[in-house]
């Protein structure tokens, strides 16, 4: 088993988010080994691997919905902590989870603020989670949030989750990670029930947020989708690096083949 | 043609639940046809039938009868609506009458201590908090499921009270608690403070409205804006006219519709009912957008707890006396969990509204009364209950059908 530590080479830009030795256990499973990741701005880090690799751990780890066992956060190279879902918000990272994690019995616009819902201004007697909502302010929020990403089939926000379809609710997750003001937006298989069209509208906000600077981390299984956004691609095996690779110096069958059975002697091209 | 009918009924039906005031509708329904059985077909029946009847005697929609319906009602009414909270988290309380016999019990003690009454009621308010949150600590952080939990306290509290009171019967003749049950409001009074509920709740939603209008969002439906405050101003002055024709509106039944706008508000109009929400509807999304799931659940316990310790309060005040089949030993905590179900609440959570608690507790109330009124025995009231309860959830079933896998 080849584990090599990946190098970066010299064009590797310098990491807005930074882990390394990053340790997960699930009573006996090993979930994370060790695990270094990094996504710097205006950048779309993939993160690939074989089912059960470990890629949606890392990532709530790094959203803070799993406390690590064992590692170091870095953001611009200052150490910080990660010990909440507030924290990551906290520090601008965003999530769309593989699961989706939406409440079916609320509406569009409550999902789309959960957590970090608008209040009324004043009433500063009562403590935030007493204050009244103002659930107009929250249907402009999740209105403003739905038509960037253009959603054309969803016809109200005030619609209750639990009647959408797998897509519409995919695009509201987005939405929600997308529409909060965060600087590191990680997406983990964010078009697995998406149509084609729905499909390019998702890239295309990949894309998007990296012009606009953010730190993109892109999880999918579609290697040509990998191919058309990521700048950089990070392969995960067994709970720990393989490698990574900027696009360019690399093929899809060479990043199948680390999937599968890590490095071996033909992969001296990686960078 | 019969099956597309019942089709499109079946899906009118889901799609108005969907909507806030149309949750409203089974439980009005249900009570409707209560009232139009009790107080209309059995009295006129009963006329018909018997050859010597001079009159048609409407006992059941005399104000008479409303007023005591009304009273019957209240104390399992609080109960059900402190149920609501947990049904809504997807937890249930067992204990909650118990708990309310408990805080009576203590109170009626207290009293004869000469411990100011005023003093009496806190000391047991903050001991159902206590209780509710200790067994919420125990659902929460230890993670016994509350079925559980509030099944040995249900037991435990029962010995309680039974160890509080000995002879199973203590008599509450102060004043001040007397006073929650017996003071009336003057007849002006009520329709002041009737006129201006319907005011205000016709001026909250034709603000929303213009505010809606204002910011550029999907407006509500006219029809449905003016037939909300036509039908919600009806409820209103209705009640308060039959009322003020017995009596007049109890200080009771302002006190537990304050209560209950209250506890609405708070769980359809902060963060914290939000989260109480989202907890019940999928936990683990609710963990992940950093909502503090044990701390909700230890508080809305407590929230069960305080609602007990009133309703004990309440029932102390209204009945005279503490007693154990009044509460912990009785019908109580069914017809309040009952109460709540047949209002519309989801059992597996994240569904139902205070409101409801209500009118399901109106329900139940009407229907113990009605069939007392014409002479059935406990067994037809116990088989009857279990009727309407079946019923309840069988709409609720069918209407929830299809919008969710659950
Ligand atoms: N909550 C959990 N409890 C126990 N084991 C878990 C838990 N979450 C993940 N695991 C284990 O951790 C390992 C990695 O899972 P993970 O979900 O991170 O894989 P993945 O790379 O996202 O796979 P996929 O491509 O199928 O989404 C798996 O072996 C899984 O069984
Ligand atoms: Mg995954």
């Amino acid at each position: 088993m080849s584990q090599t530590k990946h190098s970066m080479g010299p064009m590797a830009p310098s990491p807005h988010l930074r882990v390394s030795g990053i340790h997960k256990s699930f009573g006996g499973v090993h979930a994370l080994k060790g695990v270094d990741f990094e996504v710097a701005r205006g950048e779309v880090m993939a993160l690939v691997g074989d089912n059960g690799a470990g890629k949606s751990t890392l990532m709530k780890v790094l959203a803070g919905a799993h406390i690590a066992d064992e590692g170091e956060f870095f953001i611009d190279e200052k150490s910080v902590s990660v010990n909440s879902p507030h924290d990551a918000s906290d520090l601008g990272i965003q999530i769309v989870y593989q699961d989706l994690a939406l409440c079916e019995n609320l509406d569009v616009a409550a999902n789309l603020c959960l957590g970090a819902e608008p209040i009324k201004p004043g009433f500063t007697f009562l403590p935030r989670l007493l204050r009244p909502l103002d659930d107009l302010a929250m249907e402009v929020r999740a209105q403003e949030a739905i038509d960037r990403l253009q959603v054309k089939t969803l016809k109200s926000v005030r619609a209750k989750v639990g009647g959408l379809s797998g897509g519409q609710r995919q695009a509201i997750a987005i939405a929600r990670a997308v529409g909060a003001d965060g600087t590191v937006v990680m997406l983990d298989e964010p078009t697995a029930a998406l149509g084609v069209a729905q499909t390019r509208q998702v890239l295309d906000v990949v894309k998007r947020l990296r012009d606009t600077d953010h730190a993109v981390v892109y999880i999918s299984h579609n290697m040509r989708d990998i191919f058309e956004v990521a700048d950089r691609i990070c392969v995960l095996r067994h709970g720990a690096n393989v490698a990574t690779w900027t696009k360019d110096d690399v093929t899809p069958d060479e990043i199948v083949g680390a999937m599968t059975r890590g490095l071996d002697s033909e992969a001296t091209n990686a960078a | 043609m019969q099956p597309k009918n019942k089709v499109s009924l079946i899906a009118r039906l889901r799609s108005m639940r969907e909507t806030r005031f149309g949750a409203f509708v089974p439980v009005l329904l249900a009570l409707a046809a209560i009232w139009i059985y009790f107080g209309l077909a059995v009295p006129i029946w009963d006329y018909w039938g018997d050859p010597d009847a001079e009159t048609l005697r409407f006992i059941f929609l005399s104000p008479r009868n409303i007023y005591n319906l009304f009273m019957q009602s209240a104390v399992i009414a609080t109960l059900a609506v402190g149920i609501t909270v947990v049904l809504l988290l997807g937890e249930i309380d067992l204990s909650a009458a118990a708990t309310a016999g408990v805080c009576a019990a203590l109170l009626g003690v207290l009293v004869l201590m000469d411990v100011p009454a005023p003093i009496a009621c806190i000391i047991v308010m903050v001991l159902g908090i206590v209780i509710g949150a200790a067994q919420g600590i125990l659902v929460a952080y230890v993670g016994i499921p509350s079925f559980v939990v509030t099944l040995a306290g249900l037991l435990g509290f029962q010995g309680v009270m039974q160890k509080i009171l000995p002879t199973g019967n203590l008599n509450v003749g102060d004043p001040f608690v007397r006073g929650f049950a017996r003071v009336l409001l003057p007849d002006a009074m009520g329709w002041a403070l009737g006129i201006l509920c319907v005011l205000f709740f016709a001026w909250t939603i034709l603000s929303k409205q213009t505010q809606r209008k204002a910011r550029g969002l999907e407006l509500d439906n006219k029809v449905a804006v003016w037939g909300q405050i036509a039908f919600f101003g009806a409820l209103v002055l209705a009640t308060v006219a039959t009322l003020n024709s017995y009596r007049s509106v109890p200080l009771l039944i302002v006190l537990l519709i304050a209560i209950t706008a209250v506890v609405g508000w708070i769980t359809t109009s902060t963060p914290y009912g939000r989260a109480i929400f989202s907890v019940g509807g999928n936990p683990e999304s609710a963990r992940r957008v950093g909502i503090d799931v044990k701390r909700i659940r230890v508080s809305a316990f407590a929230i069960v707890g305080l609602m007990a310790a009133i309703g004990g309060i309440f029932g102390a005040s209204r009945f005279g006396s503490v007693s154990y089949t009044a509460f912990a030993g009785g019908s109580l905590l069914l017809e309040s969990i009952g109460a709540a179900v047949i209002g519309g609440t989801s059992l597996f959570g994240g569904r139902g509204s205070v409101w409801n608690a209500i009118l399901g507790a109106l329900v139940i109330g009407s229907l113990g009364n009605g069939l007392d009124l014409s002479g059935a025995g406990a067994a037809d009231k116990l088989m009857f209950s279990g009727a309407i309860l079946l019923l309840a959830v069988a709409i609720d079933a069918i209407s929830r059908s299809g919008t969710s896998e659950r």
